[in-house]
């Protein structure tokens, strides 16, 4: 006999678990859903809350300004709607948001690492640090150096997550950290499904007990996560969008501990956790002191190069990477300047390139400059964090603008000489007046390799 | 809708607020968009429309009409507002299949109007709920009858103007228009926000 009931498609559960969700959007056929939601198996809620004050169900963002009232023709009244959340599909008076309540998904607890790579003893204590706080539901500040090696330094966490049965996630503000992050995590935990979330991501199939996401994409997540770790905590947008901040609380169950992993920990970050849970490495792994970054005047760069001519000692630097044949980062502090640069670049050499945020071929063009196709490339900030290049080398046009700020400038300097065979490099920061932002990032190097190297 | 905007509708950057005489006493709205995302439309040569066609322009159309962002209906009514406000013509914004505009929660071409505080009315009726984008050009050309007069409406012997948001073979506003004059208006036009 054939069985007439409805069988709870599998897939619908795994997708939906830990999710809040619009109702009309979700990838299942509409039936499943009404057939989940009439077994229960879905808490419903409004899109928007109306008391005490508005609020979006989804984003939590609460700000006036970012809602908008209008006649609605769907619902014949008033609506209001969240711009905020808008690119992820309208959330509305008259939306519905769907939270799974229904059978949990099934998790493993097999989760083989299969990384044969050695800590320094810098290393090893900081990661039991971090491990040991995740054992104790304590939430912790892993502060390192750009190239300790944070993210292996996360390996042994992760692992005992999973294996416990947790469900973990790693949230980063930027895109391009998660593109990084995503194959090395694959490649040492092979047996583990692991879902990267970022604008514009591909379906991915399967319950995944590890999530890598961009913290935007964390509104779309209620209580999933049992052990959260944010990495690069202090990058734009996070550190500006309050609403960030409560997405990375929403998104984790109660009781989660947060793990903040950074080389630039904000001052409020350390003076939160300095005394309490705290791991620090002030040294790379391959004990090589950080470089530090010297100082150039470059004095009206600006109009300079709208006048077409790119100031000398730039130049210099410029020819003098090219004949060397090393890889080159030349960071501009706007956009607008750059496309102004980029054709002056392009005579000293033809396939010079640049990229900025909305650059379709941003990850290709980062491809190339590591793959030695490109000799060189100009980029806005964006490119700050998360990129290792061997043997690159990095100059800074205008560090003295308000966009270059200490934690930006560590970041920058950090791109160079990540790799044991090119320990050192050249940082320099092109300026017209020296900030404190420029003092301070010098400052904290310096003051890391004095740490670091102790006798 | 008619909160005052602090923050670029598009670009989400703090908006410089404008006071001035003339915007006191004349009908002139507050902006709603900053300057250099203003820059990126670019303004037609033609008569019959307020845009070209580009890269801004398909970004805007996303928002307002597939994101669903109404708030955009205030982005062009101070230009809507001045090309409109002489306007002689009866003006009659291209209607949505009733099914399309529950879909979509509002109808945009009323929506840039009522911003713009441009009284209109209504005659016509969409008959399919088919989209002029999804068909190539000779289906286009040669599709059947869009549009019906509503049921009661009445057609004087007056102009018309028909408004509507892209302009790219002409078949919609040729089909609008047809039946106006078959009713019996006077005469009839047309006016788009964008040329295709």
């Amino acid at each position: 006999m054939k069985y007439k009931g409805w069988l709870l498609p599998l897939a619908l559960r795994d997708f939906h678990e830990g999710r809040i969700w619009l109702k009309e959007y979700s990838p299942f056929s509409k039936e499943d859903i009404e057939k989940a939601i009439h077994h229960k198996y879905f808490h419903i809620i409004e899109g928007i809350q109306k008391v005490p004050h508005l609020k979006c169900s989804r984003c939590h963002n609460i700000d006036p300004q970012q809602f908008t009232t209008f006649e609605c023709s769907k619902c014949q009244q008033q609506c209001i709607y969240c711009r905020h959340c808008l690119n992820m599909g309208r959330v509305s008076s008259c939306t519905q948001l769907m939270i799974w309540t229904g059978p949990p998904a099934i998790r493993t607890k097999k989760h083989p690492l299969e990384w044969a790579g050695q800590f320094t003893m810098l290393q090893q204590q900081a990661a039991n640090e971090l491990l040991e706080s995740v054992k104790a539901n304590r939430s912790h500040l892993l502060h390192a150096v750009c190239g300790a090696g944070k993210t292996e330094l996360l390996f042994p966490t992760v692992h005992y997550a999973l294996e416990q049965g947790l469900r973990v996630c790693i949230a980063t503000p930027r895109t391009d950290v998660i593109l990084e992050l995503f194959p090395r995590f694959q490649k040492v935990f092979p047996q583990t499904i692991i879902h990267a979330l970022y604008g514009g991501s591909p379906k991915q199939e399967g319950y995944a007990q590890l999530v890598l996401a961009t913290t935007h994409q964390l509104y779309r997540f209620e209580r999933a996560f049992d052990v959260m770790i944010v990495d690069e905590a202090d990058a734009f947008p996070y550190t500006f969008d309050e609403t960030l901040q409560r997405a990375v609380q929403k998104a984790k169950t109660e009781n989660a501990p947060i793990s903040f992993v950074t080389a630039t920990p904000s001052q409020k970050l350390l003076t939160e956790y300095q005394n309490k849970s705290y791991s620090f490495i002030p040294k790379r792994y391959h004990d090589r002191p950080l470089p530090v970054p010297r100082f150039d005047a470059l004095w009206s760069y600006e109009k300079s190069l709208k006048r077409g001519k790119i100031p000398q000692k730039l130049k210099q630097w410029t020819e003098n990477r090219l004949t060397r044949k090393e890889p080159f980062l030349l960071f501009f502090p706007k956009v607008e300047l750059m496309k102004i640069a980029t054709p002056l670049f392009q005579l000293l050499d033809a396939s010079i390139m640049a990229v900025h945020a909305e650059d379709p071929d941003r990850k290709e063009k980062v491809l190339k400059l590591r793959h030695e196709e490109v000799p060189g490339l100009l980029t806005t900030t964006i490119l700050e964090r998360g990129i290792t290049i061997k043997n690159v080398q990095v100059a800074v046009i205008g560090a003295e603008s308000t966009i270059f700020t200490s934690s930006a400038l560590i970041q920058i300097a950090g791109r160079v000489g990540r790799n044991a065979n090119f320990a050192d490099g050249d940082v320099v920061f092109f300026h017209h007046g020296i900030t404190t932002e420029m003092d301070d990032a010098r400052t904290k190097i310096l003051n890391y390799n004095k740490k670091g190297f102790l006798q | 809708m008619n909160k005052i905007e602090t923050l670029c509708l598009l670009c989400s950057q703090p908006l410089q607020p404008v006071i001035s005489w003339e915007m006191l006493l004349t009908n002139h709205f507050q902006p709603t968009i900053c300057d250099k995302c203003s820059a990126r439309f670019e303004h037609s040569p033609t008569a019959t429309a307020l845009y070209q066609y580009n890269e801004a322009m398909k970004d805007y159309l996303h928002q307002y009409k597939f994101l669903q962002d109404v708030a955009l209906a205030k982005v062009f009514r101070q230009e809507l507002y001045a090309r409109f406000k002489n306007e002689k013509a009866i003006i009659i914004p291209i209607p949505m299949h009733p099914l399309k505009q529950k879909e979509r929660t509002f109808s945009h071409m009323e929506e840039l109007l009522k911003a713009a505080n441009i009284p209109f009315i209504q005659l016509l009726e969409k008959t399919t709920t088919e989209t002029q984008s999804s068909k190539n050009r000779v289906e286009r050309v040669q599709t059947a009858p869009l549009f019906r007069l509503m049921v009661g409406a009445h057609v004087e012997h007056k102009q018309y103007l028909l408004f509507d948001d892209i302009k790219t073979t002409g078949t919609t506003l040729r089909h609008a228009s047809e039946i106006l004059l078959h009713a019996g208006a006077r005469n009839v036009q047309s006016f788009t926000l964008i040329n295709g």
